[in-house]
């Protein structure tokens, strides 16, 4: 229920994130592009979400897809051009979509021209764009974070005869956050797009803009201190209804300070959370979930959190205990090939077994807890994944719409394709695909719809409260949400076995709960403990409206038809 | 399309039939859990044929759905011949039942027309096992003009209050009245009566799938786009008592426009070709049934349509055309006294509703869901264009809507 000019419209929206490159190919080279997305904004539009968020679009040598940026003011070439971008973004305004980008503060790549101006040596104007050092032995309590491909955090450039810094892959410097020329930069890069009407940045690897010796160098005062300049500008010039997003996998208490007193980040993915939920449902047990939250700090109130279940880059387990990681990798990545660095590079479907009931699960936690959901795009269709591509590419294969070639992504030769077309037996194109799920009214993809559009009934689950009901059986989760005089109560099986389960809701005594997602009318509260049975991986989605709350009977429901 | 021939009976209602004589009359009362009604339903049919048609070779027919209570042990309480049948119900209908109260109601239908055809029955009359308001006047009302008048489909025209059946008058009446050329009072009416003729023709035709609601709509259709004689008889007022019928509003109105919808879908062939406007069949006004109309709460209507303009206009906006979308919108609806819903932007709104399920443009239990307060707009608007004014006045606001409906049939069909 994204409220057109409302400037907290992202407490109410529904997320989409979605690949330029994977989600439709307009102009048949095999590479998604700007156009193919522009065509296909009527689905984005009807599966009911509020807003796109792009994956980085900017020309890039694409050795992290996308997030070793070459040049910020630009168009990937595959995707299109600047003004294919515009077109887009005025057509998906056009239809009340908002739409934001990723947009890589922390470095950029090595083919960017700073860093190889930087390179030439300290009389470069953009000497110090980049963090330098003689020596690899600074700032040696900072971890490396792709352990899998990178030994340190710096690495040697003949060139300057100099290391350079970086936290992620060495093909990726850090940008010099102290140097203010940096930071201006970066702002005016931001004002390019947003002058062009972008609603937001996804603002990608926040935590590290600024080094400290003696630190781990996450989360020091000084990034805080940049993050909120950024936003105070950002506010002033454009109005306040332009989205910051952090991306920030941090435990609860670090990334608390990224919502600052309302005046950093509007919002932050909740890192933490995510892999509860899947440990919660393998567990049967709703305690991962309820616990998560006793460490949840609460948030100012005009930020919100980002929910998601997947997304581009691994499922990451960096926010579990050890024996968490390996239950989890015991539970859903039982081959080598689906684990990297800390998690596993899977998409939502196959992590389920392709069992449905706990797809839908996950989405109805995913829809109901509080905070904005964000939705992986083909996660909506039950798309699989290929673990035999290398990196994060297997959850990054072309969308599947229809069982014409290529998925119906592009009319290319299938090996000019940027990456295969899923084609196993289970999950292949020719199974899963758009069109023969939108003609199928039980498909997940219409029941996605639905919930989509349950959810935009009730501002309550955007922006309301939550209240764990802790029944005694732990295998149901449990929980009320309230705003105002509106309450909701979720109920949700996560045992693949029939569950019964007595609530607590003496509270609610008279009322009647109604199911929204089929209408009925449940028998009323009593004082007593409220009994209902859930069939396995079931839920609820409960209006608790007391006789008189709202309307009242119109006159004319017993005779209507 | 085809649910199955209707030639082939199950064998056990075979074995029944073997042992019975031909019967001029067979009256079918599909069933499910009508323990608390069938008695009384059953002593009106009893009494209506004895008063009636003394004489007339007469058989009730039970198709039940699965009744887990006393329905069909109370069946044993008629003094009639009788065939008892189990008819399959769609397990999706068993849980959710459909708006006549018996899931699988279409495949009773097609029960009862096999029973009757095989006996060589003259009239085959269908009745609700839940309307216990019938009296021994309704099979008169229903059989007579088949027997003897001509008639091939007569359906009932029941006394209601000026605003009683407000989403037949409404919707489904203008709207069915403009797809089949023909206004119907009551097209969601359950009980009918059907000729010989007609039961032949219907045999030959594939009928709707079984698991969905439009098989009465189908029969009407049919009779209508083939010229079959087709009646309407009033009847009393009709009031149910049942466990089983939806009670709440967005259900009913899912499971009655989702039926007309699917309909549409299903057989362009009986409804795209003009409305010709055939003025409706009974003649005389309808006598209003005694009793207080009721209260209407038009102030709680207008403000569920204005609530379904802030939290469903995302929706809306989807479904209905630019233009019908901004006409809605613009819709004066803080001032209750000055609330209208003009019949021509109505009758457009239902059809890009139509328009809209037929193209999945969102999911359809939400789409016909989300109509709800739309309809409560319109009913609010009726209310207060009419309450001031007498019964005469009501029945031409109603014309003027079914007659919106029938010249706003060109923008259906281009939408299509």
């Amino acid at each position: 229920m994204a409220r057109p000019g409302a400037r907290d419209w992202y407490k109410d929206a529904v997320f989409y994130e979605v690949h330029v490159k994977a989600f439709m190919d307009a102009n048949g080279d095999g590479i998604g592009d700007f156009a193919g997305l522009t065509e296909r904004l009527d689905y984005v539009q009807e599966l009911g979400v509020d807003c796109l968020w792009i994956l980085p679009m900017y020309p890039s040598p694409l050795r992290d897809d996308g997030y070793d940026i070459a040049d910020f003011y630009g168009i990937h070439p595959s995707y299109g051009t600047v003004p294919d971008f515009q077109k887009f973004l005025d057509a998906a305004h056009a239809r009340g979509l908002r739409v934001i980008a990723d947009l890589v503060m922390n470095h950029t790549s090595d083919q960017h021209p700073w860093f190889q101006a930087s390179r030439s040596g300290p009389a470069s104007p953009y000497a110090d764009y980049y963090v330098w050092n003689p020596t690899d032995r600074r700032f040696r309590d900072a971890r490396v974070i792709f352990v899998d491909t990178e030994k340190s955090n710096w690495t040697l450039d003949p060139a300057r005869g100099a290391y350079y810094w970086h936290r992620f892959f060495s093909h990726q410097p850090d940008l010099n956050y102290d140097n203010p020329a940096v930071r201006r930069a970066m702002l005016d890069v931001m004002r390019f797009w947003l002058d062009r009407g972008l609603d937001g940045f996804r603002c990608d690897a926040v935590p590290y803009l600024v080094e400290r010796e003696g630190t781990n160098c996450e989360n020091l005062p000084e990034t805080h201190a940049i993050l909120k300049e950024f936003r105070a500008v950002i506010d002033r010039e454009y109005g306040g209804a332009r989205l910051l997003l952090a991306e920030a996998n941090q435990w609860p208490e670090d990334v608390r300070p990224y919502f600052g007193d309302g005046d950093e980040f509007h919002m932050a993915f909740n890192f933490p959370l995510m892999p509860r939920l899947y440990l919660s449902l393998r567990l049967e047990d709703s305690r991962p979930i309820t616990d998560i939250f006793t460490q949840m700090p609460p948030i100012p109130p005009a930020c919100q959190w980002g929910l998601f279940l997947r997304n581009h880059d691994e499922l990451t387990l960096e926010m579990v205990t050890n024996e968490e990681r390996a239950f989890m990798y015991y539970a859903y990545a039982r081959e080598r090939d689906m684990k990297l660095n800390l998690g596993i590079r899977r998409r939502l479907t196959p992590l389920m077994d392709g069992d449905r009931r706990r797809v839908e699960l996950l989405n109805c936690l995913l829809l109901t807890l509080p905070g904005s959901p964000i939705i992986y795009y083909g996660d909506e269709i039950g798309m699989g994944d290929n673990v035999s591509l290398g990196d994060r590419d297997g959850v990054r294969t072309p969308m599947q719409w229809s069982r014409d070639r290529n998925a119906g992504f592009s009319s290319a030769e299938p090996g000019r394709l940027y990456l295969p077309v899923i084609t196993d037996p289970v999950y292949g194109y020719e199974a899963v695909n758009v069109a023969a799920q939108t003609r199928q009214p039980s498909s997940l993809l219409n029941t996605m719809r639905q919930l989509l559009a349950v959810r935009r009934t009730s501002p309550v689950f955007g922006r309301g409260t939550i209240e764990f009901l802790r029944p005694r059986n732990s295998k149901v989760l449990a929980y009320l949400r309230r705003l105002e005089h509106e309450t909701l109560l979720i109920v949700a099986n996560l045992s693949s076995a029939p569950q019964p389960v007595e609530l607590d809701l003496a509270a609610f005594a008279g009322v009647a709960p109604t199911e929204m997602l089929g209408g009925t009318t449940f028998p009323p509260i009593g004082p007593g403990p409220y009994f209902l049975s859930l069939s396995p991986h079931g839920f609820y989605w409960f209006r608790l409206e007391r006789p008189g709350d709202g309307d009242g009977p119109y006159g004319i429901e017993g005779t209507a038809i | 399309m085809t649910a199955g021939s209707v030639a082939v009976l199950p064998p056990d209602v075979e074995r029944q039939l073997e042992k019975l004589t031909p019967a001029d009359v067979v009256v079918s009362v599909p069933t499910y859990n009508n323990g608390a009604t069938i008695s009384r339903v059953v002593e009106a049919i009893r009494a209506g044929l004895e008063k009636h048609f003394a004489g007339v070779p007469a058989l009730l027919l039970n198709t039940d759905a699965g009744s887990s209570d006393a329905t069909t042990e109370r069946l044993g309480d008629a003094v009639l011949p009788l065939v008892r049948a189990i008819h399959p119900a769609p397990p999706g209908q068993l849980a959710t039942v459909p708006f006549h109260g018996v899931p699988g109601r279409g495949a009773a239908l097609q029960l009862s027309l096999g029973v009757a055809r095989r006996l060589g029955a003259r009239a085959l009359v269908v009745l609700e096992a839940d309307a216990v308001s019938i009296d021994d006047e309704w099979l008169e009302g229903l059989v007579r003009p088949v027997l003897e008048h001509g008639a091939d489909l007569v359906m009932p025209v029941h006394a209601r209050q000026r605003y009683d059946g407000t989403m037949t008058n409404l919707v489904l009446a203008p709207l069915v009245g403009a797809l089949f050329g023909r206004r119907l009072h009551q097209p969601f009416a359950g009980a009918r009566a059907m000729s010989a003729r007609l039961l032949d023709r219907l045999a030959e035709a594939p009928w709707p799938p079984p698991g969905r609601g439009e098989t009465d709509l189908w029969l009407v259709g049919t009779a209508i786009a083939e010229d079959f004689a087709l009646r309407e008889a009033p009847l009393g007022p009709w009031r149910v008592e049942s466990n089983t019928r939806a009670t709440d509003l967005p259900t009913m109105v899912a499971q009655t426009l989702g039926a007309v919808f699917a309909l549409m879908d299903g057989y362009e062939d009986l409804w795209r070709r003009p409305a010709d406007g055939v003025p409706r069949p009974t003649e005389s006004a309808l006598p209003l049934p005694p009793g207080d109309p009721g209260r209407i709460d038009v102030g709680r209507m207008v403000g569920a349509f204005r609530r379904g303009l802030s939290d469903l206009g995302t929706i809306w906006e989807q479904v209905l055309a630019p233009e019908t979308w901004g006409d809605v919108l613009s819709l004066e609806n803080e001032d209750l006294a000055r609330f209208r819903f003009p019949d021509e932007l109505w009758a457009r709104a239902v059809y890009d509703f139509a328009v809209g399920h037929h193209h999945h443009v969102v999911y359809h239990d939400h789409l016909l869901r989300s109509f709800v307060p739309l309809y409560l707009g319109r009913t609010a608007a009726f209310v207060l264009a009419t309450r001031a004014r007498d019964a005469a006045a009501a029945e031409a606001a109603l014309d003027a809507t079914a007659a919106a409906f029938e010249a706003q049939k060109p923008y259906l069909v281009d939408r299509w």
